[in-house]
């Protein structure tokens, strides 16, 4: 399994190698963006979600916008341990770090329903 | 090296050089005014991908949607429109929340893209862009079937794109008689949705069977030797509508010789066919525009960079859905609306310097074989090893309790409600 933020963390890395002179940059960077990165990242890895997931009201597939921190994070890690059944949802999970759940959770907490 | 390092270091480079005096989020400067952005078909890859990146630039980039019709007819969920099971309207959507959400939509057919220029030929205008997003779809290869060409449609339709062959494709198929025969010419690989011809012969069986047919058949010439989610849909048949289905493989019909729409007659290399409904799906290729923009290899499709979904060809152009050679990702709606969200993000990051992530991929298809029996494939995909790589996936199993497949059947109702909401807003 792999996560995005790893994988984007690594892709910096590989620009610290190119030069030490560069370091400096790149830590502000990364330390900049450290606090405001997990919605972010939650932001672009919700748009795999909202193929299914739609604002509006829904009923075989849930509505997740505006749904609990706590209780995404639970249903989504039991999707990912296969303690749920859905093999889409399973599949979907399978590719998610705790990092990307985190992100996943904080940003569907502050995203609204739409009437 | 991937584009994504390669940009973070021209970037940060840059950054460092100038001794951090310009912000390190300023935008690009692309000339005068913002950057512009033009995408070309208005189906679930080019207006997820215009409206992600006017709602995600918050007005930042300048996005254009070059579409000519003005009402959108899926070709997903069409084939419930063919069993009866939705009607025609409700696979139609319109633009207006896609210009709600700050799209500059033309209703205008591009007819050229001049690549040197930077600017695309739409309705007797140039519209000059930074970044282009190509999506057309696909076009049919009419002359891949003997005898079969574009007036010959008219007769025998192939109901592969949305719209008025779908239409008369029902009608041909509500005035069947009992004892009727259904010839489908199934497609070769690669093609508009694998599993699409097989859940259509699943609606003609269901709207025959419904009728009280007894004698009908319907007959599945095949130029592949396998097809998509093919033991689900081959126990379903069996189940569902005993004795009316015969699907054959090259080996069982030896090659496909000839279709005559003045007779409804088709041949093969080992017996002949009166066809009262022949559904002849030809081979496929991308888009004109795409075609004449040289845009693709010898295949008739596009080769794209698997992190970012951009042209092999052309740096400032991105090719998306059905159009392109997209690894062992299927072309679908699902895989056009999520590829376009990877356009959307590598351009905004571009244009604007917002944060850039890996390209992640995702698709499923569901398909319904009979009421409440429906069947459902998907996959995660990456890249890797030069092309968009299934990482993981799943398929329906046969035996399968009848309770999950119509939990699969709600379930694939609320995706579709999802998916156009999210490409049609």
């Amino acid at each position: 399994m792999r996560g995005a933020s790893a994988s984007y963390r690594m892709t910096r890395c590989g620009s610290i190698a190119c030069g030490a002179i560069f370091a400096g940059c790149i830590a502000m960077v990364d330390a900049g963006t450290a606090r405001a990165a997990d919605v972010e990242l939650g932001r672009y890895l919700s748009s795999e979600c909202t193929t299914c997931h739609s604002p509006h009201a829904h009923s075989a597939i849930p509505n997740i916008h505006g749904m609990m921190e706590s209780t995404f994070t639970e249903v989504v890690r039991a999707y990912r341990e296969k303690r749920l059944n859905n093999p889409v949802m399973q599949n979907v999970a399978a590719r998610l770090n705790d990092e990307d759940i985190a992100a996943l959770a904080a940003y569907f907490a502050s995203a609204k329903k739409v009437p | 090296m991937t584009d994504l390092t390669r940009r973070n270091f021209t970037w940060l480079a840059g950054a460092s050089l100038a001794g951090l005096s310009t912000p390190l989020f300023a935008p690009a400067v692309f000339g005068q005014g913002k950057p512009k952005v033009v995408v070309i078909g208005g189906g679930p890859g080019g207006a997820t991908v215009a409206r992600y990146l006017a709602k995600e630039s918050n007005g930042a980039v300048d996005v254009t949607l070059v579409e000519p019709l003005k009402q959108f007819t899926t070709c997903f969920f069409s084939n419930l429109y063919v069993g009866g099971f939705r009607d025609y309207k409700s696979l139609t959507h319109n633009y207006d929340k896609v210009k709600k959400s700050g799209v500059k939509v033309v209703h205008a057919m591009a007819t050229a893209i001049d690549r040197d220029k930077k600017q695309v030929l739409a309705g007797g205008n140039r519209i000059p862009y930074d970044r282009l997003v190509v999506a057309p779809g696909i076009d049919l290869k009419f002359d891949s079937v003997p005898g079969y060409s574009e007036a010959a449609a008219e007769i025998m339709p192939h109901a592969w794109k949305p719209g008025a062959q779908t239409q008369l494709l029902v009608k041909k198929l509500n005035a069947l008689k009992d004892g009727d025969t259904i010839v489908m010419v199934a497609p070769p690989n690669p093609y508009r949705c694998p599993p699409g011809p097989y859940e259509r012969v699943s609606m003609f069986a269901h709207v025959l069977k419904k009728k009280g047919h007894k004698k009908s058949k319907i007959i599945v010439l095949d130029p592949k030797p396998a097809f998509s989610k093919q033991a689900v849909f081959m126990e379903g048949w069996e189940k569902h509508y005993p004795g009316m289905i015969e699907w054959q493989d090259p080996k069982m019909h030896g090659g496909i010789k000839s279709v005559d729409p003045k007779t409804g007659v088709i041949k093969t290399d080992l017996a002949e066919y009166k066809a009262a409904l022949a559904n002849v799906i030809p081979a496929q290729m991308a888009g004109k525009i795409a075609r004449d923009a040289q845009l693709t290899n010898q295949s008739g499709f596009c080769e794209i960079h698997p992190e970012s979904m951009k042209s092999k060809v052309d740096a400032n152009i991105f090719v998306i859905g059905d159009a392109t050679i997209a690894g062992d990702m299927p072309k679908s709606a699902f895989s056009a609306n999520s590829q376009a969200k990877v356009a959307a993000m590598i351009i905004r990051s571009e244009l604007t310097q917002s944060r850039a992530f890996p390209a992640r991929y995702t698709n499923t298809c569901w398909s319904l074989i009979a009421p409440d029996d429906d069947v459902k494939v998907g996959a995660s995909y990456e890249p890797g090893e030069g092309k968009i790589k299934q990482i993981s996936g799943f398929v329906s199993q046969k035996g399968e309790a009848a309770d999950l497949r119509k939990q699969n059947y709600k379930e694939s109702v609320d995706w579709y409600n999802g998916i156009v909401t999210d490409v049609f807003g």
